[in-house]
């Protein structure tokens, strides 16, 4: 039973105001996390059983599919055409294309293979924008510290070092791609602050920066080189007689197939897990973001970190319920919008960092001061019409994509405030890599969000798309020196061998197959059309 | 106003296949909650990706639209067809072969020699989702006047409908993309960012890890 008061109640009480004071006192804000935060959720957590983090906290969920059999086993290659390739890329999103672009002008033979179309992507849902300190006041420094920070002091500063450093050039690199940005009238980039830090120094566009820069990387793409294969997702890594990674299997949804592609050095970009749906939240995330990168990269032996630490976005949408979790940009609290409990009162500094924000507004929830839409639908409001407000004029012009979700809710943000709800945003952890996107694995390369390390335990706005074009342009440059000659002797899948001995010897389920491919929802593993694919039996 | 939504059961027919589904739902949803699998031509769940393309005939109508099928929620006795993405554009350039600004118009000639011939049909626009000037961005770009044309194409997800619209080829959301990178790639030089990456070049900011302030 969900308790709070009545969408309408609350509504026709609410009134725009300029300013409303913030309550008193400073929040305990390690309790606040301690009590309200979903990572901290009781039995949403697990110790690894086996594998290269073995005795390590995992959500449960992800660790149901690091520790699955395979989908796939060596008879099933029995004549599946083979592909030969330098370098090949597994996923399309923005560090996929940033990666496939710098190898390929580095003069690597590229393959880039997604599961859905190219750009099919959580890069094309971003919003907010891209971090750099480019303002005059700002510095690397700054931002360096602010990430660190923002993260609990847990990222590696080696690779946040690397981003900040980084920063500008990336800004440079993308104008280059032909990708526009907001600038002011003498042509300056334009900044906003992001929630949690210290200068201005989130670049944008609009509120689709992530669509400007994947349409304007994925013309790049497709007027390069690169060989792009579509509808493949990646089910299994191959290994070399060192262990090295040495390419991947594919499985066409296309010719329903699979397809053999060795590689000197394989750059997996293939994303979060939004779509697993942890502890029953909603998600901002693309129809394919389950984490089948993870899956792949563990099962070859390579290390993962802070399987237990996810983003869970403040502000989805939670009314009406058919876009309930469709994402807010965080722009829009940095422009001044304000978040308000039922009673219309303010409840924590919403510029906090989202960990604490997004527990507030749990918080608030719990305790009965939420917003109560429906028997699931619950939140609290985002103040737009101070916006309006303040700077009348505003919301139409820099954020359009907000106005046109109001239109389709039937809710006009300019007059009625939304209602709002912490959305599974963004996976913390990952792959572990170092400063080249360099995984424990030789020549298995992990970008963008299927790694982990750099954000810590908490990602600030900006810097996922800061991380994808950095980190993909770094491990594009480094996978292209690989490919002076052909290194593997032998291409196998012998790990998989062990991964199933130790399956048994856990005691571990085998009818569940992974990676996911698909969420739940989709019904992939009831399809007769992928019949010949294995399927998972737990997930019909 | 009424804030709790009435689901209403509707019957649609989605792809040939009759469901009942409630109102709330969109053609996607529609789908999955009748039972059926569907993996391709699904993407974002947003609007911004594209990929799936329906065709959408509402009851009692004859008029067919094109539209996404999240963003499209069902209604009694409508009909949709999820349509397969088309291949990519024949067109191809690299903007770092244009010599240099004063180019920028030969070239695109060069490389969409078909956008000239547009016919005025206003297919481009009429299929598009989100109802851009399709027709006059191109004949825009056809000018020169490729900032302006460009702005037209912002909210442009490349869903490639116009594309398959054009009777004469001319694969206007490219030709609108083109105006977009070109203004970026030719006309873009904050000063802000080149002071700070002439800064970062002589090594004044740069960040070394782990040392303290």
């Amino acid at each position: 039973m969900t308790k709070g008061i009545p969408y309408s109640e609350a509504v026709s009480r609410y009134q725009a105001v300029e300013e409303r004071p913030l309550p008193d006192g400073d929040p305990d804000e390690a309790a606040l996390l301690a009590r309200f935060h979903p990572d901290n959720f009781a039995d949403s957590v697990v110790d690894l059983k086996i594998g290269p983090n073995q005795g390590d906290r995992c959500h449960r969920a992800l660790a149901e599919m690091l520790q699955a059999d395979a989908r796939i086993e060596e008879a099933d290659l029995a004549g599946a055409p083979v592909v030969e390739t330098d370098v090949l890329v597994i996923g399309g999103g923005g560090a996929g294309c940033a990666a496939a672009l710098v190898a390929a002008e580095m003069g690597a033979k590229v393959t880039l293979a997604t599961k859905l179309r190219l750009g099919d992507s959580n890069t094309v849902m971003a919003e907010g924008g891209i971090q750099a300190s480019i303002d005059k006041n700002d510095t690397p420094r700054q931002h360096y510290e602010d990430t660190l920070k923002a993260g609990h002091n847990l990222g590696d500063p080696e690779l946040v070092a690397a981003m900040v450093n980084d920063g500008p050039d990336v800004i440079r690199w993308l104008i280059q791609q032909g990708m526009q940005f907001d600038l002011d009238k003498y042509g300056d980039v334009m900044l906003r602050r992001a929630g949690g830090t210290s200068e201005s120094r989130v670049a944008f566009y609009r509120d689709y920066t992530g669509l400007e820069m994947m349409r304007v990387l994925r013309e790049a793409v497709f007027n390069s080189d690169v060989e792009v294969l579509e509808y493949s997702p990646a089910v299994e890594l191959f290994a070399d007689q060192s262990g090295d990674c040495a390419g991947a299997v594919l499985s066409s949804l296309k010719s329903f197939s699979h397809v053999m592609v060795r590689a000197n050095a394989v750059i997996l970009a293939s994303g979060g897990i939004g779509r697993m749906h942890i502890n029953g939240f909603p998600t901002s995330n693309h129809f394919g973001a389950t984490g089948d990168g993870l899956v792949l990269a563990y099962r070859l032996g390579a290390k993962l970190r802070d399987l237990d630490s996810f983003q869970y976005h403040p502000t989805g949408l939670a009314h009406p319920r058919h876009l309930a979790g469709s994402l807010i940009t965080e722009g829009i609290r940095s422009a001044g919008a304000y978040l308000l409990n039922a009673q219309g009162e303010r409840f924590i500094d919403e510029l906090k960092g989202r960990d604490f924000v997004s527990s507030a507004i749990l918080r608030e929830c719990a305790e009965g001061r939420g917003v109560v839409s429906s028997k699931e639908g619950i939140g609290v409001w985002l103040d737009t019409p101070r916006i309006e407000l303040i700077q009348p004029g505003l919301l139409d012009k820099k954020f359009p994509k907000l106005v046109q979700l109001g239109e389709r809710s039937g809710i006009d943000p300019k007059t009625k405030p939304l209602l709002v709800y912490p959305t599974l945003h963004y996976q913390n952890g990952g792959v572990r890599i170092d400063a080249d996107g360099r995984s424990t694995i030789p020549g298995l390369y992990c970008v963008g969000e299927v790694s982990g390390g750099i954000h810590g335990r908490n990602r600030i706005m900006g810097n996922a798309l800061l991380d994808i074009i950095c980190f993909g342009r770094r491990a594009g440059l480094h996978a292209a020196g690989r490919t002076h000659g052909w290194n593997h002797k032998k291409v196998t899948m012998d790990h998989l061998s062990d991964h199933r001995r130790r399956l048994t010897f856990a005691g571990l389920d085998m009818d569940i197959k992974s990676p996911m491919l698909f969420p739940v929802c989709a019904k992939f593993d009831a399809d007769s059309d992928y019949d010949g694919f294995h399927k998972s039996r737990k997930r019909e | 106003m009424s804030e709790e939504v009435q689901e209403k059961i509707v019957n649609v027919t989605i792809n040939g296949k009759q469901i009942q589904a409630p109102s709330t739902l969109s053609a996607i949803q529609a789908l999955w909650h009748a039972g059926y699998p569907r993996v391709k031509s699904v993407g974002c769940l947003e609007g911004v990706c594209g990929s799936c393309r329906v065709l959408v005939r509402k009851g009692g109508t004859a008029e067919v639209k094109m539209a996404l099928g999240c963003q499209t929620l069902v209604e009694e006795g409508m009909e949709i067809n999820f349509l397969v993405f088309p291949n990519p554009t024949h067109h191809t350039y690299d903007l770092k072969g244009i010599p240099n600004s004063w180019e920028v118009q030969a070239e695109f000639h060069r490389i969409f020699p078909e956008a000239v011939k547009c016919r005025h049909c206003h297919g481009c626009d009429v299929s598009c989702p989100k109802n851009i000037e399709v027709e006059r961005g191109v004949q825009l770009a056809t000018e020169g006047r490729f900032r302006e044309a460009g702005e037209l194409f912002v909210e442009c997800v490349m869903c490639n409908f116009c594309m398959t619209a054009c009777p004469e080829f001319i694969a206007p959301n490219h030709v609108g993309l083109f105006a977009r990178r070109a203004t970026a790639y030719f006309l873009f030089r904050p000063s802000n960012l080149i002071r700070r990456l002439e800064q970062m070049r002589q090594g004044q900011l740069t960040v070394a890890p782990g040392d303290d302030t």
